[in-house]
């Protein structure tokens, strides 16, 4: 029987999981933690779909048009097809395994549409959308691993991958309690490791997604794509502990930005961008947010009190437990941040990474959303990448048989050690802050190359010194291994911002602000010892 | 404000009591006094040592994820929940929950939850709703974060062997009212792992954070 590793056990490590136990492929679903703290229990809004009690007027063209006009036409149109072709069915699948979607009162699912979108077509479960999905996939995961077909690893961390001459055979994990490398041979290996959060910091999401596995691999010779458009959602709260996410539901339901000068209130999206500008693409009040010459706010609460408590709960809670802000009474202050990556890992369309038997899915791989995600659009491509590599990887013949490895292992887990035996008073997690502070600086909502070369400047110094910084026993021992290749990841995102010399949906440039036709290809970045280079994907080799 | 920490170094070696200051805000959580107390150079205790870095899990930061549910003046909470401004007195003691095996500090091994869950087959298999009127409460059961505070305070709980909990019960009901067919296997091990032992003392509801009604779920169990 065939095994594949899955790394990364969110939504679309879990969907990926499912589907090949379900194929009849054995599965190892490896995390640090359950999949109870992955990120995708944090998304709230909703998942897209049309499906067949679809909105008057609405189609699946509809929905693939929206996604590759919102992705700024980057986005491959044949990947964009499968992905929205299949949504219905997802939906369908989703309900079938039990998730809860909010549904009228004769049962008929409950839609509503997030910025970008022609049509309300966006599912979603009260307030809790991903947590409902990764609750039901948990069941279904559940049914496998008491079958043997799925056997959960946890407290276990992704470290590197075994790779000979372009081909995957398995990967070095780290147990967390051994504090040795293990290696796991495999037919496949898929990375569901999400987004690289921690490159800024604290963002909306979850400190899980480090971006570690991404650019360690891209170290390893796997190419990364479009690295450069990073999302920032327009409404964010600022609290003591985090960035917290104003679900664009709230806009959704009517929600107006505005400012106030001169005791006036001036609603800026609405006057420039007509009735329906708050529900603009992200990128775009993002980048209003910003320009804005002082406090926005959004406000909801000309919406009836009980509706509100109905319709957005959890904005309502969460505005009042961290901020004591009643939403009914008054608006909320928002800026933009950090918040979705819509670059990551180069895939094909079978989502194989440039490595073979190395595969990527949800929010690691970079593919459908261009440079622009639409809300709603990353649950759908999390299950649809999941499944989709799980098919790919059950219809393969078996590969051959794993070169020897051992002197590799033996080499990674020395260093390992050494790294353990060596003492620090400066601690790493240091060089994580900086170089949050430096991304935020440098690459930004809106960037120019005097900027970008200051950060790129920043990142090779971080580096250098990472080569020097010794063992920090006072943090985990994941967290001193993954600084080198988290610092290579920024190194390359700020390059490849450097090098696309225009301004196109989440990549902004001052010095560059028009769209340009010369610059219509993914951006694709390589590492070889030390050196990145940058390219224009324009034959489409990865996503068509 | 003085922080009290039960703090353990790992799986095997003996549990400590280790103080600090805190001069921060107290407008402000526990998961975020904690961030404030492990960003120095040195982490520096009350008696003016040098001391390691408090070990904790987080991963939402904002009652999503259930990561960091431990004991807090006596209550198992959320620290990412709880602010320090609502806590009374001038010393607050954490401390990691007891009823799961410590791994390092305030961070336990939880696994027993999904562990009892599949070797009791609780998982929903062919889909066949019962009937629709359950929506809400089908909803709110899905929400269970498996952070496993309603076990830390369950006075039936003790170590996992035979009696499972809240957290157990709640997912039977989920199964019971997803699939008619898989009702009858799932009540009797409901029965032997929940039904039979539950006190009904009922202080899982009152510390969940998801707010799950067990006692509805029970209910709509015993019915069956
Ligand atoms: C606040 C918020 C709200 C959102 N709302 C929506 C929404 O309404 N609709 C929508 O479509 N999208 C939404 N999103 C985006 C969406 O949640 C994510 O894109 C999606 O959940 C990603 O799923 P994933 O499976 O790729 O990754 P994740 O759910 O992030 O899971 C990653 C997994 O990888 C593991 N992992 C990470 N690093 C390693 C490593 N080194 N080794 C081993 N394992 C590792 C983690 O532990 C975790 O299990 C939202 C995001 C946020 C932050």
């Amino acid at each position: 029987m065939k095994e594949v590793l899955v790394i990364g056990s969110g939504i679309s490590g879990l969907a990926c999981a499912v589907r090949c136990a379900g194929l009849g492929v054995r599965v190892l679903l490896v995390s640090p933690f359950p999949s109870e703290r992955s990120q995708s229990v944090m998304a709230a809004g909703g998942i897209n779909a049309v499906t067949d009690e679809h909105e008057e007027g609405d189609s699946v063209d509809c929905h693939i048009e929206d996604t590759l006009k919102g992705g700024a036409w980057l986005g491959g149109r044949n990947a964009v097809t499968g992905l929205c072709s299949h949504a219905g069915e997802i939906i369908r699948y989703l309900e079938g395994i039990g998730t809860v979607f909010s549904v009228d009162e004769k049962g008929r699912p409950l839609t509503r549409a997030f910025g970008g979108q022609s049509h309300k077509r966006t599912h979603y479960c009260g307030s809790a959308t991903g947590k409902q999905i990764v609750s039901a996939f948990v069941m279904e995961a559940r049914r496998y691993e008491a079958a043997g077909m799925i056997t959960r690893l946890l407290h276990t961390s992704f470290h590197s991958a075994l790779i000979r001459d372009g081909v995957c055979y398995g990967a070095l994990l780290f147990d967390d309690r051994k504090r040795v490398l293990e290696p796991v041979f495999a037919e496949a290996v898929v990375m569901a490791t999400g987004g690289q959060n921690t490159l800024y910091g604290k963002t909306t999401g979850s400190n899980q997604c480090d971006g570690y596995a991404a650019g360690k691999l891209f170290m390893q010779g796997a190419l990364l794509k479009n690295l450069e458009f990073i999302q920032f959602h327009p409404t964010t709260l600022e609290t003591a502990q985090k960035r917290m996410l104003i679900s664009e539901a709230v806009r959704g339901e009517g929600g107006r930005l505005f400012t106030v000068e001169n005791g006036k209130r001036g609603y800026f999206m609405e006057d420039k961008y007509g009735p329906n500008g708050n529900l603009m693409t992200r990128d775009v009040v993002s980048r209003e947010i910003y320009a804005a010459k002082s406090q926005v706010y959004l406000d909801i609460s000309f919406l009836d009190k009980s509706l509100i408590e109905k319709r957005l709960p959890e904005v309502s809670d969460l505005c009042r437990k961290y901020r004591n802000i009643d939403i009914s009474k008054e608006p909320i202050p928002v800026a933009p941040s950090v918040h979705f990556f819509m670059g990551g890992l180069a895939v094909h369309l079978n989502h194989e990474t440039s490595i073979r038997n190395l595969y990527a899915v949800g929010e690691c791989a970079s593919m459908y959303h261009g440079a622009n995600r639409l809300g709603g659009n990353s649950l759908l491509a999390a299950v649809y990448s999941g499944f989709t590599a799980a098919d790919d990887i059950s219809g393969r013949a078996k590969s051959g048989i794993s070169p020897d490895f051992s002197r590799t292992i033996e080499n990674e887990n020395e260093a390992l050690a050494r790294m353990f035996r060596s003492k620090s008073s400066f601690p790493g997690i240091y060089i994580r802050d900086m170089l949050a502070e430096t991304m935020h600086k440098y690459l930004g909502i809106v960037r120019n190359e005097d900027d970008l070369k200051k950060g790129i400047g920043e990142i090779d110094y971080y580096l250098s010194v990472a080569e020097k910084i010794r063992y920090d026993s006072s943090v985990s021992a994941y967290a001193n291994y993954s600084l080198k290749a988290i610092l290579t990841l920024a190194r390359a995102a700020i390059t490849c911002a450097e090098a696309r010399k225009e301004s196109r949906g989440a990549h902004y440039r001052s010095d560059y602000p028009q769209c340009l036709d010369a610059f219509s290809g993914s951006t694709l970045i390589s590492f070889d010892s030390g050196s990145y280079h940058v390219w224009q994907d324009r034959e489409k080799s990865y996503e068509n | 404000m003085k922080i009290k920490i039960l703090r353990q170094m790992s799986p095997h070696s003996e549990p400590y009591w280790e103080s600090f200051d805190y001069d921060g805000l107290d407008d402000i959580s526990v998961a975020g006094m904690l961030d404030h107390l492990n960003y120095n150079d040195d982490i520096i205790n009350d008696a003016g040592e040098k001391t390691t870095r408090i070990g904790w899990e987080c991963s939402c930061l904002q009652g999503m994820c259930g990561g960091c549910a431990m004991v807090i003046n006596e209550m198992p909470a959320l620290a990412c929940e709880t602010f320090l401004s609502n806590l009374k007195g001038d010393t607050i003691i954490l401390r990691p929950l007891r009823k799961f095996p410590v791994i390092h500090d305030l961070i336990v091994d939880r696994s027993s939850i999904h562990e009892n869950l599949k070797q009791e087959n609780v998982f929903i298999g062919e889909y066949q709703p019962v009937g629709s009127e359950d929506h809400q409460h089908q909803y709110d059961a899905a929400k269970c974060l498996k952070c496993g505070l309603c076990l830390e305070v369950c006075p039936n709980y003790t170590n996992g062997k035979t009696f499972y909990g809240a957290v157990f019960a709640n997912d039977c009901y989920l199964v019971s009212a997803r699939n008619r067919e898989r009702a009858k296997d799932i009540l009797k091990v409901y029965g032997e792992h929940f039904g039979s032992g539950c006190s009904k003392s009922l202080s899982c509801m009152d510390v969940c954070p998801m707010k799950i009604p067990t006692l509805a779920s029970m209910a709509k169990l015993n019915r069956k």
